[in-house]
């Protein structure tokens, strides 16, 4: 029996970490902004501040890529259009499940993030960032699945329920 | 402050990786539900729906029951056994039980790991298993 659901159509696992490469780099230019703009004063100076405009993209990212899928993210067009083609096949196809996950866990940590900093949070953007930079770099250099750890973690707490067999 | 924190990351990604794919011999745990019916020895793999390494190492353990008739294969969902995950102590998915005849986990491979790191687990668990008939 086989109950984990297997990729029927799976994508290229190199894709996700193609995306995840170019979400670290913005991710600690965040840190770097964040780290050296003093908090503002007003919940629109905060917003308006580079940093925090940034991190908006960044949640905007990975909201799309949580709630459309990864393989719809602009990141992956991006790689089937310029990347793949000048890579030989992959060895192996891998379920979208896991790394639209793995989104969603960068959409809460940055959002959260981004809303402590509006609501004038001093530090928020910066540890925000460097906590989804952590996973986002562990990703794309080391194929690093957070999925895999965390969802067990997550059955444990007992937040996620018994599916009905 | 941001080079500390690509180091503290890189140093955080080699750690994973060697952790990744380590067997830890186990012996508490008896549970004979856990078997393949007339298998010597069962790779239990516990996956979950999120889970990008689990489907290598589904295809190296059922690569290994096939050409081997002592070694069984089977994949459950964490989702649906919380009790078997918290019992066990189960941190990350995949992880791969050896559980032998009667139901008793030998050992675990924790991640994903080579073919060869799973043969010799199950070369390690027939040995124990021939050590302790003796």
């Amino acid at each position: 029996m086989s109950a984990a659901s297997p990729a029927a159509s799976g994508i290229d696992p190199r894709g996700p970490r193609f995306g995840a490469a170019i979400t670290s780099v913005l991710l600690l230019v965040t840190v770097g902004l964040a780290l050296v703009t003093p908090l503002g004063s007003s919940a629109v100076e905060r917003l308006v501040e580079p940093a925090a405009l940034l991190q908006l993209v960044l949640v905007a990212l990975f909201a799309w890529g949580a709630f459309a899928g990864i393989q719809r993210h602009p990141y992956g067009a991006v790689f089937r259009a310029l990347v793949a083609p000048r890579l030989a096949p992959p060895s192996e196809r891998e379920d979208p499940a896991a790394p639209s996950f793995a989104q969603g866990v960068g959409l809460l940590v940055t959002g959260v993030g981004l809303l402590l900093h509006l609501l004038g949070v001093p530090g928020a953007i910066a540890v925000s960032a460097a906590a989804a930079f952590v996973a986002a770099f562990l990703n794309a250099a080391f194929a690093y699945c957070l999925g895999c750890q965390l969802y067990v973690l997550l059955v444990r707490a007992g937040l996620v329920g018994r599916r009905t067999a | 402050m941001i080079v500390a924190l690509v180091v503290a990351s890189a140093a955080i990604g080699f750690g994973v990786r060697s952790a990744s794919g380590r067997v830890r011999t186990d012996g508490q745990h008896v549970d004979r539900s856990l078997t393949v019916d007339g298998a010597e020895l069962t790779l239990l793999q516990l996956s979950s729906p999120v889970c990008s390494a689990c489907a290598a190492m589904r295809r190296i353990g059922g690569h290994l029951a096939e050409s081997d008739d002592g070694v069984g294969h089977r994949e459950i969902d964490v989702t649906e056994h919380p009790a078997l995950v918290r019992e066990l102590g189960v941190m990350s998915t995949p992880t791969t039980l050896v559980v032998d005849r009667d139901g008793r986990v030998r050992s675990r491979i924790i991640g994903a790991a080579t073919a060869d790191t799973v043969r010799s687990t199950l070369q390690d668990a027939r040995l124990a298993h021939e050590g302790v008939a003796a």
